[in-house]
């Protein structure tokens, strides 16, 4: 690989880690459609090279918030029994999916992902941060759990971290403030990409020269994010990402309606 | 939260935190080597053997924490979890 191209990999991970972090969203969705779409990857490469960006992100990130107490470690460990099952299901059926299927589901995941990010643009617009965490207990067990194997499938078959299912979720149905929701889905992440890496480092679908500099620049990026992100109002940059998140999804589209992705 | 949950925080940080500056400093180093020598990629794929190794450590440590905390109920969640992610590193590397 060319030194040109190595630090152009570093620069999407900086920016999708940094970006990430600072929208408490998971950067992982802009990474695989450039991957695909710009770099040539097949699809599940593009896949198992983002599952180790996700996993960065979630180790550098949620070191800092279960240092700031903000994590639930049990909610979490226990919500993971139901993501690795279903991470490990979709890794190994990922295999059997062709490319352009799994084209087809990343750029519906894609579209999703946006309008999520719109409707939290617009709920962060004048939101206070809640400096105290209220007391709660989380309620409704089966619900979390059953769209917790559900976020583990997408993130096993599509790269993703699943925060947009999970932490919904754990907001209306287990009654988690967002802060705690959010954080501990981003602290599932980790375990939930591992899981289904495994699978796709084991069928070498996990190209190391791709994934090294993506995932300094992610580190780099998320540790920084997550540093200043309590001084910055999240809202321009979540719109950013739903403008990026929107501009991939086309593309995806235009490349499948043109034959692409064989 | 209890003073003992506190603690447990605390470590569970430290192990997230260590595994990823180990694996940052392995990946550029090795980055940066491979410039020069075509051995250095094999320094950036222990950075990335690290990272995928974090996950599992940070459940061990926060299955010991439960325990030492003698809250066995959540220790036996930790073990599930742990055990199905080995179940996925052994058939990865069959498959």
């Amino acid at each position: 690989m060319t030194l040109a191209a190595m630090l152009l990999l570093v620069a999407i991970g900086f920016c999708a880690g940094g970006f990430g972090a600072l929208a408490g969203v998971g950067g992982g969705i802009i990474v695989t459609p450039l991957l695909a779409i710009y770099f040539g990857l097949p699809m599940h490469q593009a896949i198992g090279v983002t599952l180790l960006c996700v996993i960065a992100t979630s180790t550098a990130t949620s070191s800092m918030y279960v240092e700031r107490h903000v994590t639930d470690v049990r909610l979490g460990m226990t919500l993971e029994l139901a993501t690795t099952v279903g991470a490990l299901i979709a890794a190994l059926v990922a295999h059997h999916i062709n490319r352009r299927t799994l084209a087809v589901l990343f750029a519906c995941f894609l579209l999703y992902s946006a309008g999520s990010m719109i409707k939290k643009a617009w709920g962060s617009r004048n939101e206070k941060r809640e400096e105290v965490i209220p007391d709660y207990t989380p309620q409704n067990y089966p619900i979390g759990l059953g769209a917790s194997l559900i976020a583990g499938g997408f993130s096993g078959l599509l790269g993703i971290g699943g925060g947009p299912i999970k932490v919904p979720v754990m907001l209306l149905f287990m009654k988690v403030p967002l802060r705690v929701a959010a954080a501990t889905s981003n602290f599932m992440i980790g375990v939930t990409a591992a899981t289904s890496a495994y699978v796709y480092w084991g069928r070498g679908d996990v190209r190391v020269d791709i994934a090294a500099p993506l995932v300094a620049g992610v580190f780099a990026g998320s540790l920084l994010g997550a540093r200043i992100s309590p001084k910055i109002r999240s809202f321009y940059i979540l719109m950013l990402l739903v403008g990026i998140a929107g501009w991939l999804a086309i593309e995806m589209i235009y490349k499948l309606l043109t034959g692409g992705f064989q | 939260m209890s003073r003992q949950d506190v603690a447990a925080d605390r470590v569970l940080s430290l192990t997230l935190k260590f595994g990823a500056y180990t694996a940052f400093a392995l990946i550029v180093v090795g980055l940066v080597l491979q410039l020069a020598a075509p051995w250095g990629i094999k320094v950036t794929a222990a950075g990335l053997v690290v990272l995928l190794a974090t996950p599992v450590l940070r459940i061990i440590v926060a299955c010991l924490q439960f325990l030492r905390e003698r809250d066995f109920k959540y220790a036996l969640v930790s073990f599930g979890v742990l055990a199905i992610v080995v179940l996925a590193y052994v058939l990865g590397i069959q498959s």
